[in-house]
């Protein structure tokens, strides 16, 4: 029993890695859409972020799930629950490196500016750290999240540490104890998430963030 | 030679920050900027590298218009971007918070522009950072990081910063304001030490000993025009403006 659940807990932290990276690149590539003075390209960040975010996680999962072979897409529960995952976290995570982006100093950018630095290099050499260091905190708060909202796909059968749970429960009727097995696995996963947010921000620490604030 | 015509700027909020500045600074010439907060000085100096838009006059650096481009019809329009970067790269400015880049250690914070603006090739960028920064004292702090500087540090990695630009000018926005004051030394030594190299400075400050000793000449901005402006020893010592003497006697 005990090694069905953890192999449960392996396929959502599978899942979880694959939505959060998914997810991830999908909002970075959202969040500038933010920041563009093309109006009507900044409206539709806005309404992606408007939808996605207020749609609930398990409605998006089964939308997507009956939706794709609709679109003659059809690979299986476990692409469709990574792309409910990427779908729903890039929301979060574009709205973090937003925010990340906000918290910049005006005095940080009028230095860049002043040196005349081309677009290019001063997204990247100046932007695109400091905006990554403000939204470490609320990125790993949406990573936990993550861990925890990939449960939901096991109603549109991907099988992962919540419907383990529920097989052996239907087998065994041990409600609680399985219950309570699983819900320690999700809490020494998000503990996980948790640390090595913590370890990345002593690191950067050391790599001149002491004393910044945000 | 930066040239200065005509100069006015209004806040969003409707206040007239600068209302008709004319000023013309020498190639190597050193210029200090005094005067009441509030005065317009460091707005001045911020539309001379466009950190602020102006609503009209002319700035000029070595005959070439900067930021905007004026139609025969006598419509202006903002050059573009790029030319705006180029422009800025030819000026160098040093802010009164530092402003380094926190996750950069000096030698980096100097190395980016020069890498990145100018395209230079990466040992020639390093060797030109290294050199600067033992000239302002700071050869054995090249891998620290702004955290681990002292404010007096700082400026002087952000002066050297501004000078791997080769700028023509230098632009100086109250730069010892945040500074303790037994660090305000060793940052005013090393503006000295470009006075003598005859690099063209404008000097908004409000340390009048310094300006004294440094300016050639000292422009007195009071409600965003220049009231009075000359060598120091004149309009320091036999002021002419009713507020300028007013100024004076307040300051210590």
């Amino acid at each position: 029993m005990l090694r069905l659940l953890l192999l449960g807990a392996c396929y959502t932290l599978g899942l979880a890695v694959a939505g959060i990276t998914c997810g991830t690149a999908l909002g970075l590539i959202l969040t500038p859409l933010g920041f563009l003075r093309l109006r009507p390209l900044r409206a539709l960040y806005h309404v992606y972020v408007f939808f996605t975010r207020g749609t609930p996680l398990l409605v998006l999962a089964l939308l997507i799930f009956y939706g794709l072979p609709v679109l003659n897409f059809s690979q299986g529960p476990y692409v469709a629950g990574t792309i409910v995952l990427t779908i729903y976290s890039s929301a979060f995570f574009a709205e973090v490196f937003r925010g990340g982006a906000l918290a910049i100093q005006r005095t940080h950018l009028e230095s860049g500016r002043s040196l005349g630095l081309p677009p290019w290099a001063f997204l990247r050499k100046i932007i695109a750290p400091l905006a990554l260091r403000y939204a470490l905190p609320p990125y790993v708060n949406v990573c936990v999240m993550m861990v925890k909202a990939s449960s939901i796909l096991s109603i549109i059968s991907v099988w992962e540490l919540t419907l383990a749970a529920r097989e052996i429960i239907e087998r065994t009727l041990l409600v609680f104890t399985v219950l309570g097995i699983a819900a320690g696995l999700y809490f020494i996963m998000c503990f996980g998430v948790d640390r090595l947010g913590r370890r990345a921000e002593r690191y950067l620490m050391q790599r001149g963030f002491v004393g910044e604030r945000a | 030679m930066i040239s200065v015509e005509g100069l006015h700027k209004r806040f969003p909020s409707g206040l007239e920050v600068l209302r008709g500045i004319d000023l013309t600074i020498g190639d190597g010439e050193v210029v200090s900027l005094i005067g009441r907060s509030g005065s317009g000085k460091t707005t001045l100096l911020r539309c001379i590298n466009f950190l602020e838009e102006y609503d009209s006059g002319e700035i000029r650096l070595d005959g070439t218009p900067l930021w905007y481009r004026t139609a025969t019809g006598g419509d202006r329009t903002r050059l573009p971007e790029s030319a705006i970067r180029g422009l800025r790269q030819q000026m160098g400015i040093v802010f009164q918070q530092f402003n380094l880049f926190p996750h950069m250690t000096a030698l980096e914070n100097v190395c980016l522009g020069p890498s990145f603006a100018h395209k230079r090739p990466e040992a020639e960028v390093k060797d030109l950072a290294q050199r600067l920064l033992e000239r302002v004292g700071l050869g054995g702090k090249m891998r620290s990081y702004p955290y681990q500087l002292s404010g007096g540090e700082q400026q002087r990695v952000a002066i050297a910063r501004a000078l791997a630009m080769r700028p023509k000018v230098l632009l100086l926005d109250e730069i010892t304001s945040a500074l303790d004051p037994e660090l305000v030394g060793e940052v005013l030594e090393v503006i000295r030490s470009l006075v003598l190299e005859r690099m063209m400075m404008v000097i908004v400050t409000h340390e009048l000993r310094f300006a004294r000793e440094i300016s050639h000449r000292i422009a007195y901005l009071s409600r965003g025009q220049i009231t009075e402006i000359g060598p120091p020893g004149e309009l320091l010592d036999n002021p002419q403006d009713p507020t300028l003497k007013e100024f004076l006697r307040r300051m210590p």
